[in-house]
C-alpha cells in the first residue's frame, strides 16, 4: 500500500438486537477513486453506509479518515469532515433556488450580523461549484425548473464540492446509495460521466444492484454477503457472472423450506386466475393462474413492479386494466373488499405501515379484517368475547411469543411475532387465496422457519399462494413455480419441483437481464 | 422496626409512583383537575355548592356534553369538526322557526337532529370523497352554516312560545335535575357503549390509529368517515334544539363558544388530536373541567376577558402535561 486511503473502515461490526448485520468489515477507499459495493438486499450495504456517515455508530471497530481515527456522533459531524451522502430519494427542496439548496444548512457561513444572508456571495460560491462540475446551470433559478437527472447532478456536485469550497475539506468522500434506480438510460450515462468526473475532486463509494454499471465505473469492487466482505474485486478482471456468484451462492437447506412437503398440484382446480393486469408505469400484460395447493413465487429487482403487482391482484391499488377471478367467480377488475369477501388475503410488505397498528392490541389487530362479519353482529354490535377467544387461539397456535394475553399491544412484540399477528388477521378468515409480499422481511431466523411451515401447511390444506419476495432462497425453496419480472413484465416462468429447483444464479441472470 | 419502616416507605413510594404515572399518562389528570376545581371553588365562593348553582351548571354542561359526544368520534378517527358550533346555531334557529310554525313539542328535537344529520352528511361527503382535510372542509362549512342561520334569524334573537317544548329542557322529571342534563347523561352513556361495544366505535379507533392498515384490511374507511360526521351533526342538532328549549329563544350568539369549548373539552379529557387514543368516556371529564372553570370564575367575579385567558392556558397546559407529543403530527 503506497498511499494512505482517504477513508478506511477497520473491523466494523454492528448488530441490531440479536441479528448481526455487519461482521468484521474492513474496507478502504483510496484517494480520488471510485469504489463500488455490491450485495443482495439485506446483505448490510445500507448499514455500512450508515456507519461510515455517522448515522449509526459501530459496535466494534473504527473509522479512519486520511489516516486519523475519527468518531462521528451524527451525520452532520461526518459532513463537516467531508463525508456526504446522496440518498436514493432526492433530497433537494423544489421551490427554492438551486444555490439555496446547494448551501442548505451552511447558511451560517454567509450570514452578516448573525441573520442577514449575503445572497450574492452564496450564489457566487454555488455557481463556482456547479461550474467546476461542468454543469450548465444558473444557480439563481428555481430547483424545480431543472429535470430529474440535472437535479441529481446538482446533488452530487453539492455532496462533492461543498466540503471543499465551503468547509475547507481537501479531499471529500461521496457516498451514493442506489443512484440509478430511478433513472432512465440516458440519464444513467450522464450520471456515470459525473461519477468519473468526481474523481478529480474527491472519492466516491457507491452501491448499486446493476452490476454492469458497477463494473464499468469502479476502480475496486467490494462484494458483501450476509454482513461479511467476501471479496475485493478488480473490475478489469471480473465479469457480471463472477460478481453474481460471489454475491449469492449460499447453500440452500431443503429442510428449512420444507421442500419435501411440496405437493404435486397437477389436476388441482385453479383457484386464482389473473388476466391481462396492467397498471400504467408499474406492470403490464400480467396473466397467470394458481392452482389449489400451489405456491407461485414472483421474483425481480426492486424496480421490477412485483410489489405493485401484488397490490393490484388484491385490489389494494386497483389496476387500470385486467381481471382477477377467485375459484371460478366472474372475472372482474380486482377490488379489495369484494375479493376479501370471496376468500382472498393480502399480507403487505410494509408491516408497520399497512400490516398492523403497533400501538393497538393483538386482538384488535387480529380482528381488523373481519369486523364486518366474524366479530360483529348484523346490527353492528361488537363480539368482544369471540374476538378474545379467536385471538387467544392464534396466540397459542402460531406460538406468538412475548404475549400470553390478546390485550398486549403489538408494539411489545418482536418483528417475527408481529408478522404472525399480521398473518393471523387473515388466517381467522380461512382464506383460499393468499397474496404474501415479503412475508419474512425483518423476521428472525426462528420465526422465519415457522412462517415457512405455515405457508406449507396452508398450501397442503388447499390454499393458492402468490409469494412475492426479494429473498432468492425463499423464492426457490417455497415455490412450485417461479415467475421472474423485469420492468413490469413477466419475462420468464420456471417450474420448481422439489428435486429440480432452479439456482440463484439462473434467477439473478433473468432478473438483471444478463 | 427499622426494616418495617423502610418496607412501608417503599410501598408508599411505589404507590406514589403508580399515582404519578396514572396522572402523567393522561388517564388520571382530568379526574384530579375536576376534584381540585371543586375544592378550590367551594372554598373561595360561598354559592358554588348551592343547589341553584348545580342546576345552572348542569344545564350549561349539558349543551356542551351533547355537542361533544359526536365530535369526539370525529377526533378519535384523526379528523376534526370545526363546524359543531355552527351546526348548533343553525339547528337551533330552524327548530325555533318550526316550533313557532307548527307548535311542535318533542318533534322539535327530531327536526334538530335530522337537520344536524344532513349538515354532517354534507361535511362527511365533501371530506371523504373530495379528499380534502377535514380541517378545511369544516372551517368552510362553519362559515356557510353560520351565514344561513343568521339569515334565518335576520340577525336577531327569535323566541318561541311552547311550554311543552321548553319543558323538554328545563322541566325536572327527576327532582333537581333539569331534563336537558338527563338527556345529556343518558346519551353520553349510550355513546360510551357505542364507542366500546360496536363496530362503528371500533372502526373509529382503527381509522385514527392506522388508516392505511385499516384500508388494506378491507375496512370501508370512507363510509365510516361519513358516518362519524353524520353522528357529529345529529348530536350538534340535538344540542342546538335543547339549548334553544332551555333558553326560550335562538339568538345569533348561540353556539359561538362551542367551537373552542368542544375541542377544549375533548382534548383536555384526553382524546388525542392525532387520533386513535382516548374515548368518549373521557370527554365527560373534559366537559366538567371546562364548565366548572367557567362557572367558578363567574362566581368569583372574574371578568370575561380574564376567563378567556385562563381557559386557553388550561387547554395548553393539559395537552402539555398529558399527551404523547411524539405522536401528534398533523390532523388528517
Amino acid at each position: 500500500m503506497t498511499e494512505t486511503p482517504i477513508l478506511r473502515g477497520d473491523d466494523l461490526s454492528k448488530s441490531f438486537g440479536v441479528s448481526h448485520v455487519l461482521k468484521n468489515v474492513t474496507l478502504a477507499v483510496p484517494r480520488n477513486s471510485v469504489v463500488g459495493v455490491v450485495g443482495e438486499n439485506g446483505a448490510g450495504k445500507s448499514t455500512l453506509f450508515n456507519l461510515l456517515s455517522g448515522i449509526l455508530q459501530p459496535d466494534r471497530g473504527h473509522i479512519e479518515l486520511d489516516g486519523r481515527t475519527v468518531r462521528f456522533g451524527s451525520y452532520r459531524e461526518a459532513m463537516l469532515l467531508g463525508i456526504s451522502r446522496v440518498f436514493q430519494e432526492q433530497a433537494l427542496i423544489g421551490n427554492i433556488a438551486v444555490y439555496e439548496n446547494i448551501l442548505l444548512s451552511h447558511e451560517g457561513r454567509f450570514a452578516r450580523f448573525g441573520q442577514v444572508l449575503d445572497r450574492r456571495h452564496m450564489a457566487k460560491v454555488a455557481q463556482r461549484i456547479v461550474d467546476a462540475f461542468g454543469l450548465d446551470i444558473d444557480v439563481r433559478r428555481r430547483t424545480d425548473d431543472y429535470d430529474f437527472s440535472i437535479r441529481q447532478s446538482i446533488e452530487i456536485a453539492r455532496a462533492c464540492l461543498v466540503p471543499r469550497e465551503v468547509l475547507g475539506v481537501e479531499s471529500p468522500v461521496v457516498l451514493l446509495d442506489e443512484p440509478t434506480s430511478a433513472l432512465a438510460k440516458s440519464e444513467e450515462e450522464a450520471l456515470f460521466r459525473m461519477i468519473r468526473n468526481t474523481r478529480e475532486h474527491g472519492s466516491v463509494l457507491f452501491v448499486s444492484h446493476r452490476l454492469s454499471e458497477v463494473l464499468s465505473v469502479s476502480d475496486i469492487i467490494y462484494v458483501i454477503k450476509d454482513g461479511h466482505i467476501v471479496a475485493n474485486v478488480d473490475p478489469k478482471q471480473a465479469d457480471q457472472n463472477a460478481l453474481h456468484r460471489l454475491m449469492v451462492g449460499r447453500e440452500r437447506d431443503a429442510d428449512y423450506y420444507h421442500e419435501g412437503e411440496q405437493i404435486d398440484v397437477s389436476g388441482h382446480p385453479e383457484l386464482l386466475e389473473v388476466r391481462g393486469l396492467r397498471f400504467k408505469g408499474a406492470y403490464d400484460g400480467i396473466t397467470f393462474n394458481i392452482r389449489a395447493g400451489e405456491v407461485v413465487g414472483i421474483g425481480g429487482l426492486l424496480d421490477s413492479g412485483k410489489s405493485a403487482l401484488g397490490k393490484g391482484v388484491a385490489g389494494v391499488i386497483p389496476p387500470h386494466a385486467g381481471t382477477v377471478a377467485l375459484d371460478g367467480s366472474r372475472p372482474q377488475r380486482p377490488q379489495l373488499r369484494r375479493l376479501i369477501a370471496e376468500g382472498l388475503a393480502y399480507v403487505p410488505a410494509e408491516r408497520l405501515r399497512e400490516g398492523i397498528i403497533a400501538s393497538f392490541s393483538i386482538a384488535t389487530n387480529i380482528s381488523l379484517a373481519s369486523g364486518g362479519d366474524l366479530f360483529s353482529t348484523p346490527y353492528g354490535v361488537w363480539r368482544t368475547a369471540a374476538e378474545h377467544d379467536v385471538s387467544s387461539k392464534y396466540i397459542r397456535d402460531l406460538e406468538i411469543r412475548g404475549a400470553t394475553l390478546p390485550e398486549v399491544p403489538c408494539a411489545e412484540l418482536s418483528g417475527g411475532n408481529q408478522q404472525k399477528v399480521a398473518l393471523a388477521k387473515w388466517l381467522c378468515r380461512s382464506p383460499r387465496v393468499l397474496v404474501l409480499d415479503n412475508p419474512t422481511r425483518g423476521v428472525d431466523a426462528g420465526a422465519k422457519e415457522e412462517i415457512y411451515q405455515l405457508i406449507r401447511d396452508l398450501a397442503t390444506d388447499g390454499a393458492a399462494i402468490l409469494l412475492i419476495t426479494d429473498e432468492l432462497l425463499e423464492l426457490i425453496g417455497l415455490s412450485n413455480r417461479i415467475a421472474i419480472m423485469r420492468h413490469g413484465r413477466i419475462i420468464a416462468a420456471l417450474a420448481a419441483p422439489p428435486n429440480q429447483k432452479p439456482t440463484e444464479h439462473e434467477l439473478v441472470g433473468l432478473m438483471t437481464g444478463t | 422496626m427499622a426494616v418495617q419502616a423502610t418496607d412501608s416507605t417503599m410501598k408508599l413510594a411505589r404507590g406514589w409512583k403508580k399515582i404519578a404515572s396514572w396522572v402523567t399518562t393522561g388517564e388520571g389528570l382530568p379526574v384530579l383537575v375536576v376534584v381540585a376545581f371543586v375544592v378550590f371553588f367551594s372554598v373561595t365562593s360561598s354559592s358554588f355548592l348551592s343547589l341553584r348553582n348545580f342546576v345552572a351548571v348542569s344545564g350549561e354542561a349539558s349543551t356542551l356534553l351533547l355537542a361533544c359526544t359526536g365530535a369526539t368520534f370525529v377526533i378519535l378517527m384523526g379528523s376534526i369538526d370545526l363546524s359543531v358550533g355552527a351546526m348548533v346555531l343553525l339547528a337551533g334557529a330552524v327548530t325555533v322557526m318550526a316550533v313557532n310554525a307548527f307548535g311542535l313539542g318533542i318533534l322539535g328535537l327530531l327536526i334538530g337532529m335530522v337537520l344536524g344529520g344532513l349538515l354532517g352528511l354534507a361535511n362527511g361527503v365533501v371530506f371523504a370523497y373530495g379528499v380534502i382535510p377535514s380541517f378545511v372542509v369544516t372551517l368552510g362549512s362553519l362559515s356557510v352554516f353560520t351565514g344561513i342561520a343568521l339569515e334565518i334569524l335576520q340577525g336577531q334573537a327569535v323566541s318561541f312560545y311552547s311550554d311543552t317544548f321548553s319543558n323538554l329542557a328545563i322541566g325536572q322529571w327527576i327532582p333537581n335535575v333539569p331534563n336537558i342534563a338527563l338527556f345529556a347523561i343518558v346519551i353520553w352513556a349510550v355513546m360510551v357503549w357505542v364507542c366500546f361495544r360496536t363496530r362503528f366505535g371500533r372502526y373509529m379507533y382503527v381509522i385514527g390509529g392506522g388508516e392505511a392498515v385499516a384500508r388494506t384490511s378491507g375496512v370501508p374507511v370512507r363510509r365510516y368517515k361519513i358516518y362519524a360526521f353524520i353522528l357529529s351533526g345529529v348530536m350538534a342538532g340535538l344540542a342546538g334544539a335543547l339549548a334553544v328549549a332551555r333558553q326560550g329563544a335562538a339568538g345569533p350568539t348561540l353556539g359561538s363558544d362551542l367551537l373552542l369549548d368542544t375541542l377544549a373539552a375533548i382534548v383536555v379529557g384526553g382524546t388525542s388530536l392525532s387520533g386513535g387514543v382516548g374515548g368518549i368516556q373521557r370527554t365527560l371529564l373534559g366537559v366538567l373541567i371546562i364548565t366548572l372553570l367557567d362557572d367558578g370564575l363567574n362566581l368569583l367575579g372574574v371578568s370575561d376577558y380574564t376567563q378567556m385567558m385562563v381557559k386557553g392556558a388550561v387547554v395548553i397546559l393539559a395537552v402539555l402535561i398529558s399527551q404523547d407529543r411524539r405522536k401528534i403530527t398533523m390532523m388528517k
